[in-house]
Order: C-alpha cells, then sequence, then structure tokens
C-alpha cells in the first residue's frame, strides 16, 4: 500500500509536467490544427537553458539555503520561460507561417524537419550523453513512511499556479478571447478585426512559454536530461493531450495527471522472470513496458473515443 | 524539327551554318570524352588491353577483364558516334552553341569528375543530385546567368513538315557530324599518344594500332553518324512525297512512320519536349531506359575497371542503397499515393528482419520445437521472402484497421506510436527475440544449393536488383490501376473520394497492407544479408530517414523517390562521414575549418548533425518546392496550382454567406 501511494505520488508530479507540455500541444493543435513536433524539443530546450544558468551561478549539490539559490532558481525559471517563448515564436515564422495555406501534410513534415534541427542543435550543445542538474531541496519529509520531497511541492505548486494562470488568461483577457475566435473560425475572426497572425504566434509564445517552465520544474524534480528527452517526453505528453480531448486545455491538465498515473503505476506489474511472483506478469516487469504500454492507450482512445475525456466530437466540414 | 538553311552538302568544307553546328557539337561531344578519358585513364587501359592482344602476357590488366573491357568500350565509343550524327542532324538550332556547352558541363563533366573524386557511383550521382537543383535556381534567380534557361517558345501554329530535300541535308549533317567528331576524336589521341610515344612509355608496337584508329574513326563516325541521322530523321514528319510507294512492307513501314511522327508531333505541340531538346523525346527516353537497364545489370563487371579497386565494398554499399529504395518505395505508397503520414514505418522492417531473423537461424529451434535441417533452411529463404512480406503486410492491415476513422495528423501520431512500441516488444520479449542481444547467425539464402557467402556482394546486388525491379513494377501497376486511382482520390479529398463511391476501409487498408508488404520484402533481405537483427537498429530516426526520402524526391513520384532515396543514402551514410575523415586530415582544407568549429562546440562532427542537416533540408523542400526533386505530374498541377484555388475558394465564401444551406456538414464514419 506505502509503495501504491508512492507511485501515486510520483505519477502526480511527473503528471504535472506532462501537463505543462500537454498544454502547448493543445493550445496549437486547437487553434491552427497542426502537430507541433517541435514542442517537445521546446522542452527539451528548456531544461538546457535551467541547466547552463545553474552552471553560471555556480550552484552545487544541495547547496544552502540562502539569497544565491533564490535568485538562481528565479533567474532560470524566467529565462527558460522566455527564451523557449521566443523559440516558439521564431519557430513558428520561420517554418509554419509560409505553409499557412499549404496542403495538410506540409506543415506537418516541416514540423518533423523543426524537431530534427532541435535535437542535433542540443546534441552540439551539450553532447550525447546525458547531463545532471544539481539536486536542489532535497529535503525529505516523511508522512507515514511515504517520502515527500520539498522539490515536489514546489513542483506541483508552480505546475498549478501556471495552468490556473492560463486559464484565466483564455477565458477572462482579450487576447485569450481573440485566441478562441481564431480556434473557432479563422475566416470569421480576421473579418471580425482579429489580427490572426498576432494571435498564432502569441499561442506560441504562451505554449513554448509553457514547455520552458515545465522544462525547468521537471529539473527540479528529475536527476538528468538529454537531447532526445524532447522526443519522448513529448510523444507521451501528446498523449496526453489526446487522451484530455486535443483541444481543450482543462482536458490536457487531465490527460497529463492520468498519463502520469498510468507511468508510474505501471511499474506495479511484476516481472514474469522474478521466481518470486511464479509466472505472473511481464517480462522486464511493467517498468521497461511503460512506453508500450502508453503509446497502447493513445491507440485505443483514437481508436474508441478520437475526441478524448473531455474533447467534444466535431464534426468535418465539407 | 530543323528547317535546314543552306543546302550544301559538302563534307570537308561545309557551309556556315553546317560548320558553326559542328563547332558546337564537336566541342560539346568531345570535352567530357576526354574529361573522362583523363580521370578514368582510358587511354592507359585501353593500350593495355590492346597490347594483351597483340602480345599476350605483356598486358597488366588481368585477362578475365579483358575481353569485357574490350566490349564496353567499344559500345561506348559506337554510342558516341552515332549519337554526334543523331545531335547534328536533330539540332533545330533553338538551344544556342553557349548554352549547349554549359548544360554539358554541369550535367556531364561534373558527374564524371564527382564520381571520380569519390570514387562511388551513387555518391557522386547523388552529390550531383544537390548540385544540380543549386544550378538551376542559380540560373533562375540570377539575372546575368538567365540566357541559359529554356527559353519557352509559343508551341508552333503547325506541324513542320520536311520534305525529301530537308532530309538530305540533315543526314548530310549528320554525317558531317559522325566524320568530325570522330576525327576530332582520332586526332587527340593521335596526339596524346605520339607525346607518350616519344616520352617513351609507350611501346612501339602499339604504334600500328594509333595509326589504325586514326584512319578507322573517321571512316566509322561518317557511317554511325549517318545511322545517327537516320534515326532522327525517322522521327520528323514527312511531307507526302507523291506516294508511289510499292509493296505491303513498305506500306506498313510507311504506317509506322506516320505513326512515329504524329507522336513525335504532339510532344512537340504540347511543348513537353521542345525541338531543341531532342533526347528528352518518348523514344529517347525508351532508349536511355534501356541502356540504364543494361548498365545497372552488367554493373559487377563494369565496375573493377571504372574503378580499379574495392569493387566488393562499393557493391556491399550499393546493395544497402538497394533496399533502402525498396523502403522508400514502399512508404510512397502510404504517403505519396494515399496521402496517409506513416511515421513509424520502421515497424514492419523490423518485422520482415525478425520474421527472417527467427526462421532463418537456430532461434526457430529454440522457441518451438521445429528444427529444420541447416542445409536445408537456406534454400527456404526463397518461399520466406514472399512469408515474410505478408507476414509484414499483415501487421500493416493489422494497424491500420483501428486507425481508419483517424484524421491525417492522429494517423501519424498513432503510426508513430506504433513505430516506438515494436521495437520495445523485440527488446523486451528475451525468449522469442533474444532481447538487447539480437539475433545472430541469420541463414544468407542459397540458389540452387548454392550457399551464399556474406562476403561476396555480388549475388545480393542481383537479388536486391530484382527486389527493386519487382517493387518498381509493382508500383506502377498499382498507381495505375482502380485501386491507385482511388488511393489518389483519397489522398485528394476523403469525403468527395467517398461519395463517388470509393470504399475508403478497403482501399486504406490495402494501402497499409502494400506499403508494410515492400518493408517486409527489405527487412527479409536486410536480415538475410547482414545475418543478424538487433533491436537497436530500428528506431524513430529511421522512419524519418525514409520519410526523407520519399518527401525530398517527390511525394508519390517513382523515379523521384528512387533518385531521393538513392540521394538521401548517400548524404546519411557516405558524405557526412567522409566530411568526417577529409576533417580528420591534416593536409584538407576542412581541417582548419572544423578546428574552428570545434574550439567553439566542443564535440562537433559533421555525422553529428545528420539530423540537422535533413531537418533543415525537409523545412527548405516543404517552403519552397513541396513537389520535391522529381516530382510526379499530377503533384505539379496541383501544388502550382495554388493561387488559383485561393480565388476559388474565396469565391465560395461569398455564395456561403447568401446561402444558408450551403456549408454541408458530413459526419465521417
Amino acid at each position: 500500500m506505502t509503495l501504491f501511494i508512492q507511485l501515486v505520488l510520483v505519477g502526480i508530479i511527473s503528471g504535472a509536467v506532462y501537463a505543462l507540455i500537454a498544454l502547448g500541444y493543445t493550445m496549437v493543435y486547437g487553434i491552427i490544427e497542426l502537430i507541433n513536433f517541435a514542442h517537445g524539443d521546446i522542452f527539451m530546450m528548456g531544461t538546457f537553458i535551467t541547466i547552463t544558468i545553474f552552471g553560471a551561478f555556480h550552484i552545487t549539490d544541495n547547496p544552502p539555503f540562502g539569497m544565491p539559490i533564490v535568485l538562481a532558481m528565479i533567474v532560470a525559471f524566467v529565462a527558460s520561460t522566455v527564451l523557449c517563448a521566443l523559440l516558439g515564436v521564431v519557430i513558428e515564422r520561420i517554418a509554419y507561417r509560409p505553409l499557412r495555406n499549404a496542403p495538410r501534410l506540409a506543415p506537418l513534415i516541416s514540423a518533423i524537419g523543426v524537431s530534427l534541427v532541435l535535437e542535433d542543435i542540443g546534441k552540439l550543445w551539450k553532447g550525447l550523453s546525458p547531463i545532471s542538474p544539481p539536486q536542489i531541496f532535497n529535503t525529505v519529509l516523511y508522512i507515514d513512511k511515504i517520502s515527500i520531497s520539498v522539490t515536489d511541492i514546489i513542483v506541483v505548486v508552480t505546475a498549478a499556479l501556471l495552468m490556473v494562470a492560463l486559464q484565466w488568461m483564455v477565458n477572462s483577457t482579450r487576447i485569450g478571447r481573440a485566441m478562441r475566435a481564431v480556434a473557432q473560425d479563422r475566416e470569421a475572426a480576421a473579418l471580425m478585426g482579429v489580427n490572426v497572425d498576432r494571435v498564432i504566434s502569441f499561442t506560441f509564445l504562451v505554449g513554448a512559454g509553457l514547455a520552458g517552465a515545465a522544462g525547468f520544474i521537471f529539473l527540479l524534480k528529475f536527476p538528468t536530461t538529454t537531447f532526445t528527452i524532447g522526443f519522448q517526453l513529448g510523444l507521451i505528453a501528446f498523449t496526453a493531450a489526446v487522451l484530455g480531448g486535443i483541444g481543450n486545455l482543462v482536458g490536457a491538465m487531465l490527460g497529463g495527471l492520468l498519463i502520469g498515473l498510468v507511468g508510474s503505476l505501471v511499474n506495479l506489474i511484476p516481472n514474469s522472470d522474478d521466481a518470486a511472483v511464479r509466472g505472473f506478469g511481464i517480462p522486464h516487469g511493467g517498468g521497461a513496458w511503460s512506453l508500450a504500454i502508453i503509446f497502447a492507450i493513445l491507440i485505443l482512445i483514437l481508436v474508441f473515443r478520437p475526441s478524448g475525456l473531455l474533447g467534444q466530437q466535431t464534426p468535418e466540414k465539407v | 524539327m530543323a528547317v535546314p538553311i543552306n543546302t550544301s552538302n559538302r563534307l570537308f568544307l561545309p557551309a556556315r551554318d553546317t560548320r558553326m553546328l559542328l563547332i558546337k557539337w564537336v566541342v560539346a561531344l568531345l570535352v567530357p570524352v576526354v574529361v573522362f578519358n583523363f580521370v578514368w585513364q582510358g587511354d592507359a587501359l585501353i593500350n593495355n588491353v590492346i597490347l594483351g592482344f597483340i602480345n599476350p602476357g605483356s598486358s597488366q590488366v588481368a585477362n578475365g577483364q579483358l575481353v569485357e573491357a574490350v566490349v564496353f568500350i567499344f559500345i561506348f565509343y559506337l554510342t558516341l558516334l552515332a549519337l554526334s550524327g543523331y545531335l547534328m542532324a536533330a539540332d533545330s538550332g533553338r538551344r544556342g552553341m553557349i548554352e549547349i556547352w554549359v548544360d554539358i558541363l554541369i550535367f556531364t563533366v561534373l558527374p564524371i569528375l564527382l564520381i571520380s573524386a569519390t570514387s562511388n557511383l551513387i555518391i557522386g550521382l547523388a552529390l550531383c543530385g544537390i548540385l544540380w537543383p543549386i544550378y538551376f535556381i542559380l540560373r533562375k534567380r540570377i539575372p546575368f546567368l538567365s540566357f541559359l534557361n529554356p527559353q519557352s517558345l509559343p508551341a508552333p501554329e503547325s506541324l513542320r513538315l520536311v520534305d525529301s530535300e530537308q532530309r538530305a541535308v540533315m543526314l548530310g549533317r549528320a554525317r558531317a557530324g559522325g566524320f568530325w567528331f570522330g576525327s576530332a576524336l582520332a586526332i587527340v589521341w593521335l596526339v596524346v599518344d605520339l607525346i607518350f610515344y616519344f616520352s617513351g612509355s609507350l611501346p612501339g608496337e602499339l604504334l600500328l594500332v594509333t595509326a589504325i584508329r586514326t584512319v578507322l574513326f573517321p571512316v566509322g563516325g561518317y557511317f554511325l553518324g549517318l545511322l545517327g541521322g537516320t534515326l532522327a530523321v525517322r522521327r520528323t514528319i514527312a511531307a507526302n512525297n507523291n506516294g508511289n510507294n510499292g509493296g505491303a512492307s513498305s506500306r506498313k513501314k510507311q504506317k509506322e512512320e506516320q505513326i512515329l511522327a504524329t507522336s513525335r508531333a504532339r510532344e512537340e505541340i504540347r511543348e513537353e519536349v521542345p525541338n531543341d531538346l531532342p533526347l528528352r523525346s518518348a523514344g529517347a527516353r525508351n532508349f536511355f531506359l534501356i541502356l540504364l537497364m543494361a548498365f545497372v545489370i552488367f554493373y559487377p563487371v563494369i565496375d573493377p575497371f571504372l574503378f580499379g579497386y574495392g569493387t566488393a565494398g562499393r557493391l556491399s554499399g550499393y546493395n544497402d542503397a538497394g533496399y533502402y529504395v525498396i523502403l522508400a518505395l514502399g512508404l510512397n505508397i502510404v504517403v505519396g499515393f494515399a496521402g496517409l503520414l506513416d511515421l513509424g514505418y520502421v515497424a514492419f522492417f523490423a518485422i520482415g528482419a525478425y520474421a527472417w531473423g527467427i526462421f532463418g537461424s537456430t532461434q526457430l529451434g529454440f522457441i518451438s520445437p521445429i528444427h529444420i535441417p541447416l542445409n536445408f533452411l537456406s534454400g527456404l529463404f526463397w518461399p520466406m521472402l514472399l512469408v515474410t512480406a505478408l507476414i509484414a503486410a499483415g501487421f500493416g492491415v493489422l494497424l491500420g484497421a483501428p486507425t481508419l476513422r483517424l484524421r491525417g495528423d492522429y494517423l501519424a501520431i498513432v503510426t508513430l506510436g506504433f513505430g516506438e512500441i515494436v521495437p520495445v516488444v523485440f527488446l523486451n520479449l528475451d525468449n522469442l527475440t533474444n532481447g538487447t542481444n539480437g539475433i545472430v547467425g541469420v541463414h544468407s539464402p542459397a540458389f540452387f544449393g548454392i550457399q551464399w557467402s556474406q562476403v561476396t556482394p555480388i549475388p545480393y546486388y542481383y537479388l536486391i536488383l530484382a527486389l527493386i525491379g519487382l517493387t518498381i513494377f509493382a508500383n506502377i501497376r498499382l498507381r495505375d490501376s482502380r485501386l491507385g486511382r482511388a488511393w489518389i482520390a483519397i489522398r485528394e479529398d476523403e469525403i468527395a473520394a467517398a461519395s463517388s463511391g470509393v470504399n475508403l476501409v478497403r482501399t486504406k487498408l490495402f494501402a497499409f497492407g502494400a506499403g508494410a508488404f515492400f518493408s517486409g520484402l527489405a527487412g527479409a533481405y536486410y536480415s538475410a544479408k547482414l545475418g543478424g537483427v538487433s533491436p537497436s537498429t530500428f528506431g524513430f530516426g529511421d522512419s524519418v530517414i525514409y520519410l526523407a526520402m520519399v518527401v525530398i524526391g517527390g511525394l508519390g513520384s517513382i523515379p523521384g523517390v528512387i533518385v531521393g532515396a538513392i540521394t538521401v543514402y548517400s548524404i546519411n551514410l557516405f558524405i557526412l562521414n567522409s566530411l568526417d575523415s577529409l576533417a580528420s586530415d591534416p593536409t584538407n582544407f576542412l581541417y582548419g575549418f572544423n578546428q574552428i568549429i570545434v574550439s567553439y562546440i566542443p564535440g562537433f562532427t559533421f555525422g553529428n548533425i545528420r539530423n540537422l542537416v535533413f531537418g533543415i533540408i525537409l523545412i527548405i523542400i516543404m517552403i519552397f518546392r513541396p513537389e520535391g526533386l522529381i516530382p510526379s505530374a499530377r503533384r505539379r498541377r496541383e501544388l502550382r496550382r495554388s493561387p488559383d484555388l485561393e480565388l476559388l475558394e474565396l469565391g465560395a465564401m461569398d455564395v456561403t454567406t447568401t446561402d444558408p444551406g450551403f456549408e454541408a456538414e458530413v459526419r465521417i464514419e
């Protein structure tokens, strides 16, 4: 039981990261119906920027709590968010905007191209091998044998704050209304005086900024990052977005949490080679299969409920 | 065709216009031949071969290659002489001297130099595949070079007829072309041989051969040029020459000529084949195809005296390129024809590779009670090739079935997920696939009881050639079939296709099945050639490489995809790696360049930026040339029409505002 609760906690924390990335996918998809393959790699860039700034502040493992560490964290968070947001806008401007009216396949292939480019830039920047950030706030609190660290709390709280802020922005501000209008009907929104290009740029700005923030948060909790992490996490986050109903912000958050829980709870499936369980389970245990299981979920959702948990069925226009 | 100005028909002192034509074509043909001989050192080789005939034992060429080399060279020069006659007769003067010369430099001399510099045929050609588009862009964009562009003249108002007098002039020009080209070639060789003779490196007995050749070339050129000219004249449209024709055979011949002439005229009128590009007519295309096939079939024989050494390694590389071609053609069915973006195509390749890997090794004995005698196993490769492909096709249908209701981009993600799941499954199912270690000791095929060795690439070369031939044939037949038209219809507009009676479910399943079938074929070949399978060789990166092949070559275009596959394969596996080895060589200029980069970016290698290169190419192609290097005709029309489409759609929107029932919504199930 302790293991179960512990895994649920891990699931919630990774789910928060997935949800932040999934929001970017879902926003971009909602507004221009493009799967932004490069989104996961923007997240990867966020983790790299964060590591670089920690390095610049000479942060080491388990630093004493004080002004430098707080300052470093604030700078890293802001820099990661802002730089990734700008990166998102630049990518949109270079690779997607010229293809606004092209056949559907064209921007998708262009997005794959951007993803490859970012991955290799990451590879050139930080090398092939995984790199580790300094571990900060490792103080572990025990509640009845279940361990929670201070970092976990920071992670969940920051993610929750960001999501609430995004909800508020989309629902209650002028630009949020413009975003919803463009998502609903681009031509009509343009006729009503919405600057469609600027709104799309802004969407990329916000989505990529969230990915940058997720990169920062991810590094607080998880010990390593590498240039391929964007691709893997991006796929998982995309699954989360589809699970919640793509185009739906609350759905993305919910999907992120669910996928985080699934990815963590599959570790409960025992290894069939283990003598103790007498053949029950799957080879190598559930953990080795978590990616396969998540993608299997993705395929099942798309087959049985393509609109996701919270999305609504959209009829296709002729 | 040509409208001769001057009817003078002299061979030795031709009239001025013929003289200009002679200069144009003799230089144009002579330059690549001389360059070819220079880089290839064909002179020395031919001399060796002849010396071997005169004086057996003194030749430096291995005896086995002697006859082959002579045959190759003989055919090569005969073709060239006939070609000179053809070109002289077919020239209409619309493409000027300088333009032809630049074209010759770019399209023949450049490949010759690149192939000899890389000493690999497909790498050299792949480099050309990169440089030629750059040349096209340059001559289109830079005003100074704009004269090099082929001018598109208005279509002729009526068919141009060539009467018997003009034919005689054309034939005369052809004769002169062959004669003068032969003479020029003979003189160049004579001079070279004399220089070598006086510097002492040419044996005296060869001087006799040189003398014979010097006489033989102009004479041969005269007759072969006439032959080429006759071929050119056959494709013109004869004026009605007061038909006093005799028997049935001549009437039949006349009819044939008439058909030929009309087809040619039709091409001309539609501007498919401008007058000044005689080498692009339908007849010429068939001829080139036959020539290309002959070259490909005899390549293992030609290779040793083309490059000298390293044939086995080179052929092995071509074999690898070969299965990439099959993979790209298979993916082209799914993405190019049916428009279903498949990002997990590597999964079917892996399934095919593992199918023969498990069956063709001792692994089958471990996982099942079936024990096939080993000497029997290799012969089973042939039926298993089909079975493997069918297994892969089965998985293709299996994956296709649940994803049918998905739209393009969802489909991409599902296939991507599938492509990620399959290697994980192969990695983790230890007792079936031997896990991380993969399967080793996979048997190579046997043909009529002769076991193929894994180190001799020639049997594999013919196997992959046969498989590619099969794949191309199947692709063409599929494209032109009812099913292929249905694929294209659903690519263009799914809803419209469904309403016109296309069965979406069946059509898409067939696309998936057919695509997976060919990757299964490639997979079986891969594991048989390599002798093993490892789960780490199949990843998303490979799927992207296959996609890049199809996109760069041209979605839906069969020749484009083949060229794309070879280009991407060369960039991926050869060019970047050889840049690395050049950069590590201190004598090369790349070394310093590399040092500068490494001082800023530690750990930089050209192999490391592979994805960067492909990513940028994908983006650029999508933005500037979405139809690919060699687009299919349909695709080009479709993509170039888009500005008009915009207007059309605006018009349609105007209608919508006045008519509320205009916008129908259809739910796709």
